[in-house]
C-alpha cells in the first residue's frame, strides 16, 4: 500500500520487507506444525508404507525372504474369481446409475431401464458370488470369511443404532420434562471404556441358566441361550434352514452386536438433537398452517432437513464397525469360533498371536483398502441423495 | 343454534384431542424411561455387584444384604487396581499436556499463518484419521521396540514413552481447534501487528484466552480416549511396571476368574474419573461433542 504513494527510491525497500515476512511466515508456520508433524507422520503416516513394505516379506518378527504380492495372492486365492469379483461391483455400480437416471428422467423411458437396471443388478449379483465362492475356494478362507463377519457386524449394528438414535432424539426434543437427565443418562454408555463395562455385559451375556439375558429370554417362555459362547446362527436357533451368508450372524455376534448398539445408540441421539434444534420452527408452522399432521412433519420436514446429520452418523459408524476392534475382542470367547472373528480381530491374531507380520499387514491393507471404497461409495451415493438446506 | 352447536362440537373434539395427547404423553415417557433404565441397567449392576460378598456374586443376588465396602480395598491394593489406577492418571496426564502443545501450535498454523504445503500437510493429517487401527499396529509396535528407528534407550516396550509418545498429537484436535483459530477476527490480528505483536505473543495473549471451550472441547476428547485405551496399552505393557487401568482389569479378568466382586469394585474404580469429570463438564462434553458431530 505504502508503494504506491512512497518515492521512487524507496519502492524497492518495503518489496524486500514484504518478501522477508513472507519468509518468516514460513518459518514460524513450519515451526508451530513441527511437533505435531513429527508424531503424526511417525504413528499415523509412516505406518501405512511401511505396513506396506513390510506385507512383501516373509516377517516372523525378524524380516525374510520377499514375497512380493504373494500375501495378496494367498488372500484372494483364484485371480480369475478376484476379477469376477471386481467386475460384480462394477455391474452394481452400472445397475445404480441406469436407475437414476431412470428416475430423472421419468416419463421417457422410465420402465425398460429400470428393467434394464434389475437385470444388470441380477447378473451382478451372480458375477460377483461366483467369484467369491472361487475365492474363498481358493485363497485365505480365514480372512475372506472375517471380511463377511465384518459386514453382518456392519449390517446389525448401524440401522438400529441410528433409528433408535433417531427416535429417541425427536421424541427427547419434544418439551419433555426432565430432558437434560435423559440425555446424560442416554451418552453415559458412549464415554464409559469398553473394558468397564465389558466387564458386566460378559456376566449379563453369560451362558448360565441364571444368568440376567436367560431370565429375560425365559420371562418370554423362551429356553435358556448360550449367548456370546453360542456359534450357531441365530436363524438356526429360531428353526429356519439357511445356508450361506444368508445363515446370518451367530448368536455369540449378535451379542456382541447388542452391546455396540447400546454403546452408540446414545451418542447418536445427542447428535441427532443438536441437528434437531438447527431446523428453523418456521418450518413447521408453515407447513401446519397448510394443515400437515405430526407424520407429515416428521416425515416431509424432519426427515429431509436432518439427512446430513443422518448421513453423517451412518458414514462414521459404518466406518467404525469395520475399524471395530474393542468391542469384539472384549467379549468373545473362543467356544463361539470363528462365527465372531471380524476382519481387525484377524489381525490381530495373525500378529499378536501366530506372530506372521508379513501376512497380518497385508490383511491389514486389504481392509484398510476395503474401508476407503466403502467411504468412496457412501459418499457417492448418501451425498446425491442428501439435502443440504 | 348453529353457532351454539359448533363450539359444542369443537370443544368436544379438543377435549378427545387432549385425551389423545396425555395418552401419546405417557407412551413416551414410558419409551424414554424404558430406555433410560437399559442404558444405566449395566452400571447399576456393576455397582451393586462391587458391594457383594463372594456368596451373593455366585448365587446371582441383585443387591447385596450387607454393602461390603472393603472390596474396594481390596481390589485396590491386593487386586493391585490402585497401582495401575495410578499408572493410567500419569499417563493420561502426560498426554494431555503434550497435546494441548501440539495441536494448539498446529490449530493456529494451519487455521492463521500462511505458508507453502500447509493445505496438502493438512490433508495428510486428516486421511489419518480414517485409518484402521489395525495398520498402524505393526509398525508402531516394531517402531516402540526400537526395530525401526534406533531410539534412546533400546526399546520402549514397558516404558511411560511407548504409552504417552504416539498420542500427544492427532489430527482430530488439530482439526478442531484450527476451525475456531481461523474463526478469529482478522482486525484483530492487524491490530495486534500494528502494536508491534508476532504470532506467538497474539496466539497466548489474545487468541487462547478467548478460546476455553474448544481447548476444553479438546481435553476432554483426550481425556476420554487416553483413559480408555485399551489395544495399544495391551500391546505395549507386558509387565506391571506401566501397565494402566483398562489392561489391568483385562487382565484381572482372564486370571482371576470367579472373584466377580473385586472385578466390579475395579471396574467401578476405573470408572469414577470419566464419571466425576462427565457430571462436572456435563455441558460442555455432550455440546462439544454435537457441535463437533454436526460440522463433520
Amino acid at each position: 500500500m505504502a508503494r504506491t504513494t512512497s518515492p521512487l527510491g524507496e519502492s524497492t525497500k518495503p518489496q524486500r520487507g514484504i518478501k522477508w515476512l513472507k519468509q518468516r511466515e514460513q518459518r514460524t508456520g513450519f515451526l508451530y506444525i513441527l511437533p505435531a508433524f513429527i508424531i503424526i507422520f511417525l504413528f499415523g503416516l509412516f505406518p501405512i508404507v511401511y505396513s506396506f513394505y513390510m506385507s512383501m516379506f516373509n516377517w516372523r518378527v525378524r524380516r525374510g525372504s520377499f514375497v512380493g504380492l504373494g500375501h495378496y495372492f494367498d488372500i484372494f486365492g483364484d485371480l480369475t474369481g478376484f476379477l469376477m469379483f471386481l467386475a460384480g461391483i462394477g455391474l452394481f455400480v452400472l445397475a445404480y446409475n441406469v436407475w437414476n437416471k431412470a428416475f430423472r428422467s421419468v416419463k421417457a423411458g422410465g420402465f425398460p431401464a429400470r428393467l434394464l437396471a434389475s437385470v444388470i443388478l441380477i447378473a451382478g449379483g451372480f458375477v460377483l458370488t461366483s467369484g467369491w465362492g472361487r475365492m474363498i475356494a481358493a485363497g485365505n478362507s480365514n480372512f475372506l470369511n472375517s471380511l463377511i463377519i465384518t459386514l453382518y457386524y456392519a449390517l446389525g449394528t448401524v440401522p438400529l443404532e441410528i433409528i433408535l438414535g433417531m427416535v429417541l432424539a425427536y421424541i427427547l426434543f419434544q418439551n419433555i420434562k426432565g430432558k437434560e437427565i435423559f440425555r446424560m443418562i442416554y451418552f453415559l454408555p458412549y464415554i464409559t471404556p469398553t473394558v468397564s463395562t465389558a466387564v458386566v455385559f460378559q456376566i449379563i451375556f453369560s451362558s448360565r441358566e441364571t444368568s440376567i439375558a436367560n431370565m429375560v429370554v425365559g420371562f418370554f417362555g423362551m429356553d435358556p441361550l448360550k449367548w456370546r459362547f453360542e456359534p450357531n446362527p441365530v436363524s438356526e436357533l429360531l428353526g429356519l434352514n439357511l445356508q450361506g451368508f444368508l445363515a446370518g450372524p451367530s448368536l455369540a455376534l449378535v451379542t456382541i452386536i447388542l452391546f455396540g448398539i447400546w454403546t452408540y445408540v446414545g451418542y447418536n441421539a445427542v447428535i441427532f438433537l443438536a441437528g434437531l434444534g438447527n431446523i428453523p420452527q418456521e418450518v413447521y408452522e408453515a407447513a401446519e398452517i397448510d394443515g400437515a399432521n405430526r407424520f407429515h412433519m416428521f416425515r416431509y420436514i424432519t426427515m429431509p432437513l436432518l439427512s446430513p446429520v443422518t448421513f453423517y452418523l451412518s458414514l462414521v459408524a459404518f466406518i467404525g464397525t469395520f475399524k471395530a476392534f474393542n468391542h469384539i475382542y472384549v467379549l468373545r470367547v473362543p467356544s463361539a469360533q470363528d462365527s465372531v472373528i471380524t476382519a481387525s480381530i484377524r489381525i490381530f491374531d495373525s500378529f499378536y498371536k501366530a506372530n506372521m507380520y508379513g501376512v497380518a499387514t497385508s490383511q491389514a491393507i486389504v481392509l484398510f483398502l476395503v474401508i476407503l471404497g466403502l467411504t468412496l461409495v457412501q459418499n457417492k451415493i448418501m451425498g446425491e441423495r442428501v439435502f443440504y438446506g | 343454534m348453529a353457532n351454539l352447536s359448533g363450539s359444542v362440537s369443537t370443544r368436544s373434539v379438543s377435549h378427545k384431542g387432549q385425551a389423545g395427547r396425555i395418552i401419546g404423553r405417557i407412551l413416551i415417557y414410558i419409551v424414554l424411561i424404558f430406555g433410560a433404565l437399559v442404558a444405566i441397567f449395566p452400571f447399576f449392576w456393576m455397582i451393586s455387584t462391587s458391594l457383594m460378598s463372594l456368596g451373593e456374586t455366585i448365587n446371582r443376588q441383585l443387591v447385596p444384604r450387607v454393602p461390603q465396602f472393603q472390596n474396594f480395598v481390596q481390589a485396590w491394593s491386593t487386586a493391585k487396581f490402585g497401582e495401575y489406577f495410578i499408572n493410567s492418571v500419569l499417563v493420561t496426564v502426560g498426554t494431555l499436556a503434550g497435546l494441548l502443545v501440539t495441536s494448539i501450535l498446529a490449530g493456529y498454523a494451519f487455521g492463521r499463518i500462511e505458508f507453502k504445503g500447509r493445505d496438502l500437510i493438512f490433508g495428510l493429517f486428516l486421511a489419518t484419521m480414517m485409518m484402521p487401527e489395525s495398520v498402524t499396529w505393526i509398525p508402531n509396535f516394531l517402531m516402540i521396540r526400537g526395530a525401526i528407528v534406533p531410539l534412546p534407550g533400546g526399546t520402549w516396550l514397558n516404558t511411560y514413552w511407548a504409552l504417552t509418545v504416539p498420542f500427544i498429537a492427532n489430527a482430530f484436535s488439530i482439526f478442531l481447534l484450527k476451525q475456531f483459530f481461523s474463526q478469529v477476527p482478522k482486525d484483530l490480528w492487524d491490530a495486534a501487528r500494528i502494536d508491534g505483536c508476532d504470532h506467538t505473543r497474539f496466539l497466548v495473549q489474545i487468541v487462547l484466552p478467548i478460546s476455553k471451550a474448544p481447548i476444553m472441547t479438546v481435553l476432554l476428547f483426550g481425556f476420554t480416549a487416553s483413559w480408555n485405551a485399551f489395544t495399544w496399552p495391551l500391546l505395549v505393557t507386558t509387565n506391571d511396571t506401566w501397565r494402566p487401568m483398562m489392561v489391568g482389569l483385562w487382565t484381572f479378568v482372564q486370571e482371576a476368574g470367579p472373584q466377580t466382586h473385586l472385578l466390579m469394585a475395579g471396574a467401578v474404580i476405573s470408572l469414577l474419573p470419566i464419571l466425576v469429570i462427565y457430571f462436572i463438564t456435563q455441558k460442555q462434553f455432550t455440546e462439544g461433542i454435537a457441535t463437533t458431530g454436526l460440522k463433520g
